[in-house]
């Protein structure tokens, strides 16, 4: 397995939740998104890649290198965007800017001054100080001054308005042309299809999918039934069939599509991962 | 990294109390007041720090930065040092200040004399090998370590104090003013800051272990 990013057998247990034998690889240069509903053990997985949270078992590399044992080399090269950028709330941006800047060999002063002004960030103001989107925007300009290769981003558009998280996306789809790899971890399906490339797909601890975000999708179809057709169709083939208000909707297999009545669209991310989710009818 | 480290120790991750703390180091001025109780802000200060770790995420960020997690275990007890240290130092004019010009004894306890910095050593090895068993199990616990180690040190204090109204020994040699029974205050200095230097090892070396197992 070859890539900037690889994971071997990850293992975690704990009482209630349990990932287990998660193993992939990130491509160079694309933007792979990790879904999965809350508990399905991203934030686990993402801790566990970064030394965060002990494995059981499994190994993780970055940049061909053991993330054990060179922790310090490869946290040169990442850097890590959360929803919420909840660091020293009462400091000033210029004091943890000031602190956190020598740590990295290729930190760049003036990519960091054209990040604020690009973002209309106020080094004077505080993380308290600052909205949601503006934290994300900071954390983001920490990450791209020591010129990451590789982003790894925790839910960053969950406190987001539609229009910071689209020039948010704007930002990430500029920094993808320009070769960073992004590691996406979200919920919020739809900002995937915009950017995602690949696709990394958790439930309950295992990895159920993983590859071309559109090999994914078009591996599925949204079914729209009346009741007349619902009664008639397959049971076996629908898959998080669920009654709206006029009438039932399901995701089937691409290749049997044609063997359900009903009117038949392409799906996107969402609502693939919503019927597999509930996975009613399977 | 370690420079870098306690850079930011001291630039973020410090609690503002903590040099305030520091002039408490007055408090040997007063009449009659058991004075190993003025070493014990200096714990104080350690416990808000890391509250305040707690409360901004001070692991988390530090985690993120290209270091390894031993190296952020040994840059806090580096902190804590300097902050014991520096408490020890702006002790030192008071202490002289009471041996030449304010001369009354202490009733309440323990003269400020050679023999109270080396309790006050020990007691600072007490606090930090009790806090950091805890805390460093489990960094989100920061009331229970310092509930335990303020009660260590609070027991300590008690039998130190108690111990110049109950102990012969301690009475009339080493509660007494320098530079009087020189030879025993300067044992217990000694043995005081041998206390500090094994009990803190002894703490740094388990929190690392322990850190390193910690799931974040």
């Amino acid at each position: 397995m070859n890539g900037l990013v690889q994971v071997n057998s990850l293992s975690k247990r704990y009482p209630a939740f349990c990932l287990e034998n998660v193993s992939f690889s990130l491509r160079e240069g694309a933007v792979t998104g990790l879904i999965g509903r809350n508990g399905a053990g991203k934030t686990t997985l993402l801790k566990s890649m970064l030394g965060f949270i002990q494995p059981d078992r499994g190994e993780v590399r970055f940049f061909g290198m053991d993330f054990e044992g060179n922790q310090q080399r490869i946290k040169q090269e990442i850097g890590y965007v959360a929803g919420s950028f909840g660091f020293y709330r009462g400091k000033r941006l210029s004091a943890i800017t000031a602190v956190t800047a020598p740590f990295y060999d290729a930190w760049d002063d003036q990519v960091y001054r054209r990040c604020l002004k690009d973002f209309r960030l106020d080094e004077r103001k505080t993380p308290a100080q600052l909205s949601e989107g503006m934290k994300v925007k900071y954390a983001l300009t920490l990450a791209l001054s020591h010129h990451a290769r590789l982003l790894i981003l925790d839910e960053p558009t969950s406190g987001l308005d539609p229009v910071s998280r689209d020039e948010l996306l704007d930002v990430l789809a500029q920094l993808n042309r320009e070769g960073t790899t992004i590691l996406y971890s979200t919920h919020v399906t739809s900002d995937l299809d915009r950017c995602a490339d690949d696709i990394l797909y958790l439930r309950d601890g295992r990895l159920t999918a993983q590859g071309s975000l559109r090999g994914f999708v078009s591996a599925w179809r949204d079914v729209s039934m009346t009741e007349e057709e619902h009664q008639r169709a397959d049971d076996s083939l629908l898959i998080g069939c669920r009654r709206h208000r006029d009438g039932w909707e399901a995701l089937v297999r691409a290749e049997d599509a044609q063997r359900v009545p009903g009117s038949v669209a392409e799906a996107d991310l969402e609502s693939v991962m919503i019927h597999l989710e509930r996975g009613c009818g399977e | 990294m370690i420079r870098l480290l306690l850079r930011k120790e001291l630039h973020l991750a410090l609690h503002p109390t903590a040099p305030l703390f520091l002039a408490l180091s007055a408090m040997l001025l007063i009449p009659s007041y058991p004075y190993l109780v003025a070493f014990f802000y200096t714990g104080l200060a350690i416990f808000f720090t890391c509250l305040n770790g707690r409360e901004n995420q001070d692991v988390a960020y530090t985690l993120l930065l290209p270091v390894s997690k031993e190296d952020v275990v040994r840059a806090r007890f580096f902190m804590v040092i300097l902050l014991e240290t520096a408490q020890l130092l702006t002790a030192l004019p008071f202490v002289i200040l009471r041996q030449t010009v304010l001369t009354e004894p202490n009733p309440a306890g323990m003269d400020a004399n050679l023999a109270l910095i080396g309790l006050a050593l020990m007691q600072m090895g007490l606090f930090n090998l009790t806090f950091f068993r805890i805390y460093y199990r489990n960094v989100i616990r920061v009331g229970a370590a310092f509930l335990w180690a303020g009660g260590a040190v609070f027991l300590f204090i008690t039998a130190a104090e108690a111990s110049t109204h109950i102990l012969p020994f301690v009475r009339d040699v080493l509660d007494t003013p320098d530079p009087r029974h020189l030879t025993a205050k300067l044992a217990v200095l000694a043995a005081g800051a041998g206390a500090y230097i094994l009990m803190t090892v002894q703490a740094m070396r388990r929190a690392v272990k322990d850190f390193r197992r910690q799931d974040l």
